[in-house]
């Protein structure tokens, strides 16, 4: 009788070990919180902390409160390849959301994918990052399909002679490329294109050159702390003809940098303040009472992603692995910034949003949702 | 393990890389800023010829001797100009390089190139291949500044005129020390590329330039125990102590401004002046 | 025109990079120290600049306070970093003052942030117009008439007063100003005070051009004056000034044509080594 009692209370024990060990449910996320994108990984994580913040008030998953476990990796894939492996073997987490830049994610993937742990990147473009493998999922419009909105944006502006600014990194390379690519379909006239390094905030010479060449329309990538003082300069120096921007733009930085000039400057983003969808209208409202800024692309984005990372969870009832890659691969999520599904490369079809700056704020201006333009590449490819 | 693995090799590639330059720096008072040039040349060298078909370990001699090459060419140019100008130039090697790699496609400009490619070698054995370099180098080190060759270095170090007086080939040998110094790094960089599976110009710029010679500084220049113990360390503390994760490059310019403020020697200095001090307390 | 155009913008970078790379010609010439630090100044001063326009609405205010707080900083920088360890090897102050300045980085990111400041209110932002197509910024026209200024009156403070030429004597033979009575340490003073209030109207005048004073913002003046001062041969003031201005033209045409090929500092770090390699003791050399 003593040793089944014994027994018994050893395994109640052991039980409640080890339901106590694994009261929480893991989940990673790399963002740069030093370095020269510091600003952006700021963002990125309060974007997730709200979404798990979210998650956690309305229960968690199946009872188990969610973890956010962060890494900082300074937009650098020296530092986001250990922070990966880290997340992966120290820290054990059940799936994992890329807050960071290219270089980083491209690091990353590889590691998450050879683990089996579903990796969701949020804000990434770079076409490299989902060719890692099928434990890899991307929400964010990728680099060469922006760049095709891009394209035809301009040419719904009547617009035909273009001058190309390009940021020389992945994000920018990767847009300009799909900018050219679809240019002659949409008859445009690409008279140049110019790059630029991301420590430059003076662009003198380079914007007495572009006057020279005189185009009717600008299409220039960088991310605030460039695309500000770009398009202050621009204007400064005279040049009145509309620039186009990508989502590197989208922040409220932007228009405090570039000031009275940020007037009627168009972007390529995901993120529509003047959304009808109530999911969107709650983020935004939610993001400035939690932080006391207003939220920017980058983080609705990985909002979005560590939010679907937890309905996945959610319906494979907290397991992960395999499960877990299925429920988001077939799912449909409704997101700050869309309905969301992924194909089967795992990228996402969804429509661009077109922003403007009007009155100091990120106005809707348009939507673009033609299905050829928009079309990510699949696996047939 | 397979994260403890990670960290051991991280770390003997970074005692390797900055054992490379205390021959430089430390053996021959020569100061580079742009050291992380070579340990670029090395990875690229090394990842695109994998890329291309050969074979990683056969890798490793060409990328070293491109980088020893290479080295060899900047050492010329140190030749001509001494102590605070040979810093600026070497710094502006640095540069060059990323700046040239940045734009050409062939080494993936701003992408960078990735390496898919199996090193035909499991993770444990890399590591201790990793571990096997990083030791060979320190007793290579070693061995050289207890011989002729070494002496020599220490005395250019210290006082380059008279050595010059004294009739000795001194070019000769500044070149020597930077063409061993440099392949050296080469052969960090081909380690470098298999480990990180990720070549991007970034990795190659003035920041890494200046966290290697830190390295370097705080262990004691010219101290081979002291810079592969500060290296060995240095390369792993923001990723034990997570709590410093946000302010690890603060840590990083306090030790080294404190460092070179209060114990120019380096730890090496510091463990000296210690010993000494508790011996005289023995007494 | 465009030719014009692209040497008018490298006549204003060239000014910005004069004002940086005057304070460290002066605190080479004087300790034969690089003074890699130099460059927190220049983010001090910006900063600064911001929090005191933002507050006063007073630009001036800005630039005053600017200068005052990045001076009385060069002095302890001096007096606390610098003097204990002069008689050390020369890689001991230079790397000294790289940790210095990396630190100073991440404390300007980890109090201010590192999202940046913006100015509140619009400062010389007007525009002036010459000859019909060259449009400058007021604030461009500032720093290229304010460097010119400044430069000239520091050139005759150094030949018409006692201050100006006992700092000189100190340049050129320490010991005999010594005995002449004139302290190294007031002289050390005086150079790290006004060299470090120039990059502060330098950094005060940048932020308003781009509207944004970032806590990296010091880094690539922190190499490229380093770059100018041995161009120009360290330690001389005119060569410093000639360097800049050089420097400032080739990059604004380099960028343009050279583009493709390499990237803006790589372009201005050819530039330095093909002339070291040429003249190893840079353009003005005093020796």
């Amino acid at each position: 009788m003593n040793s089944k009692l014994a027994v018994a209370v050893a395994a109640f024990t052991l039980h409640l070990g080890a339901t106590a060990h694994a009261a929480e449910v893991k989940i990673g996320i790399t963002v740069p919180l030093t370095g020269f994108a510091a600003a952006d990984g700021k963002s990125a994580l309060e974007g997730a902390k709200l979404a798990v913040a979210h998650a956690n008030a309305a229960g968690g998953i199946n009872g188990q409160q969610i973890q956010l476990v962060t890494y900082d990796d300074q937009a650098s894939p020296k530092e986001a390849a250990p922070a990966a492996t880290k997340l992966i073997e120290k820290d054990k987490v059940i799936a994992g959301v890329g807050g960071s830049y290219s270089a980083s994610a491209r690091a990353a993937a590889p590691l998450f994918q050879a683990a089996k742990v579903p990796y969701v990147v949020a804000y990434s473009i770079h076409p490299d990052v989902t060719l890692a493998g099928n434990y890899v999922f991307r929400t964010a419009t990728m680099g060469e399909v922006q760049g095709r909105a891009g394209a035809k944006l301009s040419s719904d502006l009547a617009k035909k002679r273009v001058v190309i600014i390009t940021l020389k990194n992945d994000f920018g390379q990767a847009l300009a490329a799909g900018y050219k690519d679809a240019a002659p379909k949409f008859g445009l006239e690409i008279i140049k294109e110019y790059e630029y390094s991301i420590q430059d905030r003076q662009f003198g010479a380079l914007i007495a050159k572009v006057k020279s060449d005189n185009p009717e329309l600008i299409y220039a990538s960088g991310y605030y702390f460039t695309a500000g003082p770009l398009v202050n300069q621009l204007r400064a120096a005279g040049v009145t003809v509309p620039i186009i921007g990508q989502e590197g733009y989208d922040s409220e930085k932007f228009i405090e940098i570039a000031g009275a000039a940020a007037e009627g400057t168009l972007v390529t983003t995901s993120l529509d303040r003047d959304s009808a969808s109530p999911v969107t209208a709650k983020f935004l409202k939610e993001f400035r009472a939690a932080t006391g800024i207003g939220a920017d692309m980058v983080a609705a984005s990985t909002y979005t992603a560590t939010s679907i990372v937890i309905e996945g969870l959610k319906q494979t009832g907290g397991k992960g692995g395999e499960a877990l890659r299925k429920a988001i691969e077939i799912g449909g999520f409704n997101t700050p910034i869309g309905t969301i599904t992924f194909n089967d490369l795992h990228e996402v079809k969804k429509d661009v949003q077109v922003q403007i700056v009007k009155d100091k704020a990120f106005r809707r201006h348009s939507v673009i949702s033609d299905p050829v333009v928009l079309a990510p590449p699949t696996k047939a490819k | 393990m397979d994260y403890e693995i990670s960290l051991a090799t991280t770390m003997a590639i970074s005692v390797l890389f900055a054992l490379s330059l205390n021959l430089i720096t430390g053996f021959c008072g020569q100061i580079s800023l742009g050291h992380a040039a070579f340990l670029g040349v090395g990875a690229y060298t090394s990842g695109m010829l994998v890329k291309a078909g050969i074979p990683f370990l056969l890798t490793l001699p060409l990328a070293m001797l491109f980088s020893g090459v290479l080295g060899i060419v900047v050492g010329l140019a140190s030749l001509r100009v001494r102590a605070d100008f040979l810093a600026i130039t070497t710094m502006g090697v640095g540069f060059l390089f990323v700046g040239v790699v940045r734009q050409q496609e062939i080494f993936g400009a701003e992408m960078g190139i990735s390496i898919v490619a199996d090193p035909g070698l499991s993770k444990p054995e890399f590591m201790l291949l990793s571990v096997a370099l990083a030791a060979a180098t320190a007793l290579f080190s070693t061995y050289v500044r207890r011989c002729w060759m070494g002496r020599v270095f220490g005395a250019i170090g210290e006082d380059e005129d008279t050595v010059r007086v004294l009739g000795i080939d001194v070019p000769l040998f500044k070149l020597t020390a930077f063409a061993i110094g440099t392949a050296l790094a080469g052969l960090a960089g081909g380690l470098y590329a298999q480990h990180l599976k990720l070549i991007a110009p970034d990795s190659f710029g003035f920041i890494e330039s200046v966290t290697v010679l830190s390295m370097v500084v705080v262990g004691g220049i010219g101290s081979v125990t002291g810079v592969a113990i500060s290296a060995a360390v240095l390369s792993v503390l923001p990723s034990w102590f997570q709590f410093i994760g946000d302010y690890k490059l603060l840590v990083y310019g306090g030790l080294l401004f404190l460092m070179m403020r209060f114990s120019p020697g380096g730890m090496a200095a510091l463990v000296i002046r210690l010993s000494r001090s508790l011996g005289k307390g023995a007494k | 025109m465009l030719f014009v155009e692209l040497a008018a913008q490298g006549l204003v970078q060239g000014s910005i990079y004069a004002l940086i790379a005057l304070g460290l010609t002066l605190v080479y010439g004087l300790l034969r120290i690089l003074h890699v630090a130099h460059a927190a100044f220049f983010t001090l001063g910006g900063y600064v600049g911001v929090l005191v326009a933002n507050q006063t609405g007073s630009l001036a205010a800005a630039i005053f306070a600017a200068m005052m707080v990045a001076g009385v900083g060069g002095i302890l920088a001096f007096r606390l970093c610098y003097q204990p360890i002069l008689d050390q090897p020369p890689f001991v102050p230079l790397i000294a003052s790289i940790g210095l300045y990396i630190a100073a980085e991440e404390l300007f990111r980890i109090v201010f942030g590192a999202q940046g400041l913006t100015y509140r209110n619009e400062f010389l932002q007007g525009q002036v117009v010459l000859f019909d197509f060259l449009r400058f910024k007021h604030a461009e026209v500032v720093v290229m008439l304010g460097s010119a200024a400044i430069i000239g009156v520091l050139s005759l403070l150094q030949i018409r007063t006692r201050i100006g030429i006992a700092c000189q004597a100190t340049v050129s033979d320490p010991q005999m100003a010594e005995s002449f009575g004139v302290s190294r340490r007031m002289v050390g003073d005086i150079n790290f005070f006004v060299g470090s209030a120039l990059a502060a109207f330098a950094g005060v005048m940048v932020s308003l051009l781009n509207n944004l004073v970032e806590p990296t913002m010091g880094s690539v003046p922190s190499y490229k004056a380093l770059a100018i001062i041995v161009l120009g041969g360290l330690g001389s003031t005119r060569g410093a000034l000639a360097a800049s201005l050089v420097l400032g033209v080739v990059e604004s045409f380099g960028t343009v044509y050279l583009g493709q090929l390499l990237d803006r500092n790589a372009i201005a770090f050819a530039f330095l080594i093909m002339i070291l390699m040429w003249r190893p003791h840079g353009l003005f050399a005093r020796r």
